[in-house]
């Protein structure tokens, strides 16, 4: 959503999101040379600089090369008008349609065009319609069909033979769908609507010092809460993780200003902890010390490539687990993760206005670790997706008094099909929504 | 003033919520006197089930405390949307946190938006909207019941919100959103008897770069008839789901395990000269223990559709 009325433009370095029809998909606009697969499509994203977001674009086959399963085509990319793109129902011009399917029998006779002549044809025509209406001309039940069925015909070849795509900012909305169909475990599963709850109950936004611990969301869900802080506004957030380099994609994807980006501080959860609670005896006694600055200094120099990775990945190098490695003698000069350290030990002393935590590890001892630097009567929000961990830390945390209204919640997302007499929930979901804990800290 | 931002003590003013049990919150004013009903300033006194409540000495406590009450006691805690949507004066129906979280996301509300609601009802969902807009955004609330426009008005006033909105008092499906809105906003929120009126309303205010729409209707009927308006204005990516929720009750139950094994041997076998032994040590019945969770009895199983649309942007809209 732009704040000011003029469209943004496209330029290099953005992430995109190049959607076709229903399918879309994230990708790194970095060179003039990128390209972008879809499916067997490959896409020369040149053209697209300077472009306003929201255009759509036409894929015109420059060549085409015979791969193992059909045909490799290597499209340039074409700005169209909106008006290009009309319902193929009224291109084609289609009037009679059957009453029910009683004469329709599936003997794979239905087609007369073959396969290689539909391939020919493909290359042979740049318009779907025409490709589509070929498909209709050489249907022999295509009339017989009913209305509906003819739609539904016409929608599956639209979607195949479907010749623009449209680019896209990339948002928050947009990428939590990308990432959760492309591999929902990359983001822990967190779906949707559990991400929706997540910012809700959590109360972030344009005020207050926020903390979140996530062990892995591809940067999405400091990215919502980043989102939710918004620009010009003096809310921060402390974003903990496992690693030695934060999961940053879909941070950098959404493309905020510098000073709303400085106000997310990503710190490893040990040694912030560690900062914070032994402080200035950490920098005395440098050996100690040197066992993870050695790790992460290697890895602090490689952040940019490895943030720049379009596919989520799920990069874990766990510090405390390689003890014996003290041997590097680094310069004395305050790195850029002891700075941010520093930072944010500054505000663990001033406590939080909330706790969110969706860990890949149990829960219990990070929350018992992070709940003392919250203030009280603040919400928390534990995510997992499994119930009972969830079981488990509800007990701890009822016991210990220090929290209340404390519910464990999961949900139901249905999405339906409505066309006229056509109406009901549509026939696949997904039954697995992870699990929220929530409650408020009392003092 | 308690929700314009997270704050640490109880001021003269604040609503505070008095949280007594999951089942049992209340919204207060923090005042040290009312007047009663025969215009006489009285000292406020909050009566619970357990005990009452001395208001004024609420004041200056800090939040998340315990407080006695005169047979136990309370916690006091900070209101939010999530708590004031639990404890708010129901004026109408109002829409609860897990459809007001998607239409959150959906509509893509951050600091800096400016969001168009309509019915303003009894503001559960406005102070979400607040909340996520605020302090660089506008939400612009229409009614078309005065009383309700003017107390909500109010409300958002005394929360400290005040500067962030603007109610209307005005019937949007017969009138529109005003001209002075046309082209302004980033997204529109619809909660009508008849979303579908509203739709061409809606298009005009948002802004030529585009936006997003939500409608809320506990009618699939209502959702087809504005997913058909929706077609014709040219809005995309048109979806309708429902989000329920369901809450899982934690327990820690103890369960008896009984034993049938000693039934396949006869009863005589029993009559062994150590038998005596082997009934008393197994007398204690043997009890397991186990953290469970189940779904309570009656649930939400419906609350409304949730409808949402893009207006793709540059669509002229004369």
């Amino acid at each position: 959503m732009s704040r000011k009325s003029t469209i943004p433009s496209i330029q290099l370095g953005d992430y995109i999101v190049i959607q076709r029809q229903k399918y879309t998909k994230l990708q790194k606009f970095g060179s003039l040379d990128a390209s972008a697969t879809l499916g067997k499509e490959h896409l020369e994203l040149k053209s697209l600089l300077d472009q306003p977001y929201g255009s759509t674009f036409k894929m015109c086959v420059k060549e085409s090369k015979a791969g193992k399963r059909g045909a490799q085509r290597q499209h340039t990319l074409e700005l169209v008008s909106e008006n290009e793109l009309r319902s193929i129902r009224d291109v084609l011009n289609i009037s009679s349609s059957g009453a029910d399917n009683r004469d329709i029998r599936d003997n794979g006779e239905a087609q007369a065009l073959k396969s290689e002549d539909i391939e020919q044809l493909r290359e042979a025509c740049n318009e779907s319609s025409k490709i589509i209406e070929k498909l209709v001309e050489n249907s022999k039940t295509f009339h017989t069909r009913t209305e509906y069925s003819q739609d539904k015909y016409l929608l599956k070849k639209e979607k195949k033979y479907f010749e623009f795509v449209q680019i896209r900012q990339p948002t928050i909305r947009l990428m939590a769908d990308i990432f959760h169909r492309q591999d929902a475990e990359k983001i822990m599963g967190i779906r949707v609507d559990t991400l929706s709850q997540i910012i809700s109950y959590s109360g972030v936004s344009g005020f207050g010092s926020y903390l979140l611990y996530e062990s892995g969301t591809n940067g999405l869900l400091p990215a919502a809460m980043l989102n939710s802080i918004g620009a010009d506004t003096d809310a921060t957030l402390v974003h903990m993780h496992p690693g030695n380099v934060p999961q940053k994609q879909a941070l950098l994807a959404l493309k905020l200003p510098l000073e709303q980006q400085q106000r997310c501080i990503s710190v490893n959860l040990y040694s912030v902890l560690r900062e914070f609670y032994q402080g200035d005896k950490v920098d005395a006694t440098i050996p100690t010390a040197a066992e993870d600055d050695a790790t992460q200094t290697d890895n602090n120099m490689t952040t940019e490539e490895q943030t720049d990775e379009v596919e989520p990945t799920t990069k874990k190098l766990k510090l405390d687990q390689s003890p014996n490695c003290k041997q590097f003698v680094y310069a004395k000069l305050p790195l850029r993760w002891q700075l941010e350290n520093k930072r944010a030990s500054a505000l663990m002393h001033q406590k939080f206005d909330n706790l969110v935590v969706a860990a890949k590890e149990h829960p219990s001892n990070i929350v018992q670790a992070l709940l003392p630097l919250v203030k009280p009567s603040r919400p928390i929000v534990i995510f997992s997706t499994c119930k009972e961990l969830l079981q488990e830390t509800y007990m701890e945390l009822k016991a210990s008094g220090k929290v209340t209204n404390l519910h464990v919640t999961s949900n139901w997302l249905r999405t339906y099909q409505i066309l006229p007499n056509r109406t009901h929930p549509e026939v696949n979901m997904n039954g697995n929504s992870g699990y929220l804990l929530t409650g408020y800290t009392l003092s | 003033m308690s929700f314009l931002k997270p704050k640490t003590h109880i001021e003269q003013g604040d609503v505070v919520i008095l949280y007594l049990s999951v089942n049992s919150m209340h919204a207060i004013e923090a005042v040290p006197t009312i007047v009663n009903k025969k215009g006489e300033t009285i000292v406020n006194i909050f009566q619970t089930p357990y005990g009452s409540l001395k208001v004024q000495n609420i004041i200056g406590v800090e939040y998340g405390s315990r407080v006695e009450l005169s047979k136990g006691y309370a916690h006091v805690l900070q209101p939010n949307p999530e708590l004031w949507t639990q404890t708010l004066p129901h004026r109408t129906q109002i829409i609860y946190t897990p459809d007001i979280s998607m239409i959150l996301h959906q509509l893509e509300v951050r600091p800096g938006a400016v969001v168009v609601e309509s019915g303003t009802g009894s503001g559960s969902l406005s102070h979400y909207f607040l909340r996520a807009l605020k302090p660089t955004g506008r939400l612009h609330t229409f009614d078309f019941h005065e009383a309700r426009a003017e107390q909500a008005r109010e409300e958002f006033q005394r929360h400290g919100l005040g500067d962030f909105v603007t109610v209307y008092h005005r019937d949007v499906c017969n009138l529109g959103f005003t001209s002075e809105l046309d082209g302004v906003a980033d997204a529109v929120f619809l909660d009508l008897p008849a979303p579908d009126l509203a739709v061409p309303h809606a298009f005009k205010a948002l802004k030529l770069s585009g936006g997003r729409f939500c409608s809320f209707s506990p009618c699939i009927e209502q959702s087809q008839r504005c997913i058909n308006v929706l077609t014709q204005l040219g809005f995309n990516e048109i979806c309708s789901m429902e989000v329920l929720q369901q809450e899982s009750i934690i327990k820690t139950r103890t369960m008896p395990v009984i034993d049938l094994e000693f039934l396949k041997a006869p009863k005589d076998a029993a009559a062994e000269p150590n038998s005596n032994e082997d009934t008393k040590t197994k007398e204690p019945k043997e009890i397991k223990k186990y953290l469970t969770s189940s779904h309570p009895q009656l649930l939400p199983g419906h609350t409304g559709f949730l409808t949402f649309a893009t207006l793709p942007p540059n669509i002229p809209k004369a």
